[in-house]
């Protein structure tokens, strides 16, 4: 059944861009069929899985065109992967024993894979490899996979919900998506949200969506409303700066040089989050301290003017360090990650503060340090001393478990700052699992619990003589940065696309205004109440 | 028909991987001969099909055979130090 004309789906809005697209239905979840015993001719099964096999190796050649570099090799390598002659001849056999095409390619790289299995370097190739074999079965299946997204006309994605594998194939005709499942901080939303497409994720009723449907994707209005009226899109409370500064230092998130370069075009005062992940999770043996200091100095040079606030490595057993022994565990993000990483990796964690020291002296910029992960004020005090004790930076951690954010007043003496790190936290706060897309609603920044911890940690903070800022995925939500300034929050870090809108909102009132609103806010009950009761208050000012 | 034989050392630090593996295929391919690779004394692989030469688990340092259906010397020589040249893993 499709969605009937004019209906109003309900959902959790990512970002202020509204789109009007046609509706692509991405069914990555539906289930490959079983493999059955032919019911055609040999020679009709041969056809199939010939012509499968050409389609996908024709999408890798798409692929490989449109990534060039070191990429398009990789697709080149897993195209002759997939034309393998033995692979067909393999595949044949299985055909002259009777399996129709889908089963017979199945069966053919499962057997494959297994004479490549037990061999790490293969590993992710025969990972790859069963990737293919999918997609083969898909095409012979007649379903979509994502790898087909159309390069041109104007495609609203619908699906349960993407993974970054997915993400990366969208294309430029790609202006709207909707998630049946997945949070705010979910991949899909980050995306979205830095790439300014329309999208409405947790909307369980866009299921009722088909291809070819029109919709409007309101965030907004935290809704998708079936029709090709774009008017109809609520509109974003339009802030009007009237303030020179906003009301509050709006810094900028990092990872990269490319993103510190990017940050330094927007009106970013600094850094409030600067995740050093990526110079190590891709490196095969830990870089030397003179490597570290070159990559560090010259992101620190390009980074936008104001204080930069370092994150030491913030890795764990999802994310490991391959120079690192990390190994695997039940329950990864309750498990041995950030800070933690110090009981066994004390000489890796100051090599890379004095690594960022030597970079902080040579670039003259002024540097703040966090680590990430932080439990007990004990561990915060560790962090402290060995920080102080390498460098003249400023010291301070990450508030992301629910411990530590009970006892930020207890943190006077031992660090300078605060940084709430709002996506954990709720994850933490709320026991939802980020990775879960089920969980969706229930890490939504305007949850109840969620505003009453950060007032505490506010106040805290500031009966500690700290500083405090937060620097997760919330504070890109404009109005939400209103609120964080009314709580007492003194700085929030936004995604480089957000920095603009996060700066105008928050030089758009006073901050009496702000405290008013993020009084009203707290009345609140219920995330969907917060967030409309922030709308409606900053309305009347 | 007779063949040539000549071995080929493994200096890749991975071993017969995958971009090894391609490359000896696009070539076995264009010459058009059913050429053979693997340890002396055990089961060769078609070296047109890179899943079989992946799957024959050779790691750095191993010494192989390559068999060239051919009577041209020239020619097996020629075929043989490409391929010593994809097995140096630059």
């Amino acid at each position: 059944m499709a969605a009937a004309k004019g209906a109003i789906l309900k959902g959790l809005g990512v970002g202020l861009v509204s789109a009007v697209g046609d509706v692509l239905v991405i069914k990555q979840t539906q289930p490959l069929p079983a493999w059955t015993k032919s019911t055609k001719t040999k020679e009709q099964e041969l056809t199939e899985l010939r012509s499968a096999i050409d389609f996908v190796s024709g999408t890798l050649d798409e692929l490989g065109a449109k990534a060039g570099g070191t990429s398009a090799e990789i697709f080149e390598a897993l195209k002759m992967l997939l034309e393998d002659e033995e692979l067909f001849d393999v595949a044949t056999a299985n055909i002259e024993d009777g399996w129709s095409a889908a089963a017979a390619i199945g069966k053919a790289v499962d057997e494959f894979s297994e004479l490549l299995g037990g061999d790490p370097t293969f590993e992710e190739r025969v990972a790859d490899f069963q990737d293919l074999s999918k997609r083969v079965q898909a095409r012979i299946a007649g379903i979509e996979m994502s790898l087909s997204i159309p390069a041109t006309g104007r495609i609203v994605l619908v699906g349960e919900d993407f993974s970054p594998a997915d993400t990366a194939q969208f294309t430029d005709a790609v202006v709207g998506v909707i998630t049946y499942k997945g949070g705010p901080t979910s991949h899909t939303a980050i995306i979205c949200r830095s790439k300014s497409i329309a999208a409405v994720v947790s909307c369980p009723e866009a299921t009722a969506l088909e291809s070819g449907d029109r919709v409007l994707v309101d965030p907004v209005g935290d809704r998708v409303v079936v029709s090709d009226d774009q008017s109809l899109a609520t509109k974003s409370i339009d802030f009007v700066a009237i303030n020179e500064e906003p009301l509050i230092p709006v810094r900028a998130n990092i990872g990269s040089l490319e993103d510190a370069k990017a940050a330094s075009q927007t009106r970013a005062n600094g850094v409030g989050l600067f995740r050093t992940e990526l110079l190590y999770l891709s490196a095969k043996t830990e870089p030397t301290i003179e490597e570290q200091v070159a990559s560090y100095t010259e992101i620190l040079k390009s980074a936008p003017k104001g204080p930069i606030v370092v994150r030491t490595i913030d890795a764990g057993s999802d994310k490991p360090v391959p120079f690192l022994n990390m190994p695997a565990e039940e329950n990864p993000s309750l498990g041995v990650r950030g800070y933690r990483l110090i009981a066994d990796h004390r000489g890796f964690i100051e090599s890379q503060l004095k690594a960022i020291e030597q970079a902080r002296a040579a670039s003259g910029r002024e540097v703040w340090v966090m680590a990430p992960m932080i439990a007990t004020a004990e561990e915060a005090r560790d962090f402290s001393d060995l920080a102080r004790s390498i460098g003249k930076y400023k010291v301070g951690i990450m508030v992301e478990t629910p411990s530590i954010a009970l006892i930020v007043d207890q943190l006077g003496g031992i660090v300078d700052f605060v940084s709430v790190g709002t996506n954990d936290l709720s994850q933490y706060l709320f026991a939802a699992d980020r990775m879960n897309p089920s969980l969706g609603a229930l890490l939504n920044h305007w949850q109840p619990a969620l505003i009453k911890s950060l007032a505490r940690i506010a106040s805290g903070a500031s009966s500690a003589g700290i500083t405090s800022g937060v620097c997760g995925e919330s504070a890109s939500d404009p109005a939400f940065a209103v609120v964080l300034a009314g709580l007492g929050i003194e700085s929030v870090s936004a995604s480089k696309s957000q920095v603009t809108e996060v700066h105008n909102a928050l030089s758009s009132l006073s901050l009496s205004d702000a405290k008013e609103i993020a009084n009203e806010v707290l009345k609140q009950t219920t995330a969907e109440a917060a967030k409309a009761t922030a709308l409606s208050e900053i309305a009347k000012r | 028909m007779s063949s040539i034989k000549g071995q080929v050392q493994v200096l890749d630090p991975i071993g017969l991987h995958a971009r090894p593996a391609s490359q000896i295929v696009k070539l076995v391919k264009e010459s058009g001969l059913e050429i053979m690779i693997g340890r002396e004394g055990q089961e060769f692989a078609k070296a047109n099909s890179a899943l079989r030469m992946m799957a024959l688990k050779i790691s750095t340092g191993e010494t192989l055979t390559v068999e060239v259906p051919t009577q041209d010397q020239g020619l097996a020589d020629g075929i043989i130090e490409q391929i010593q040249h994809f097995l140096k893993g630059e």
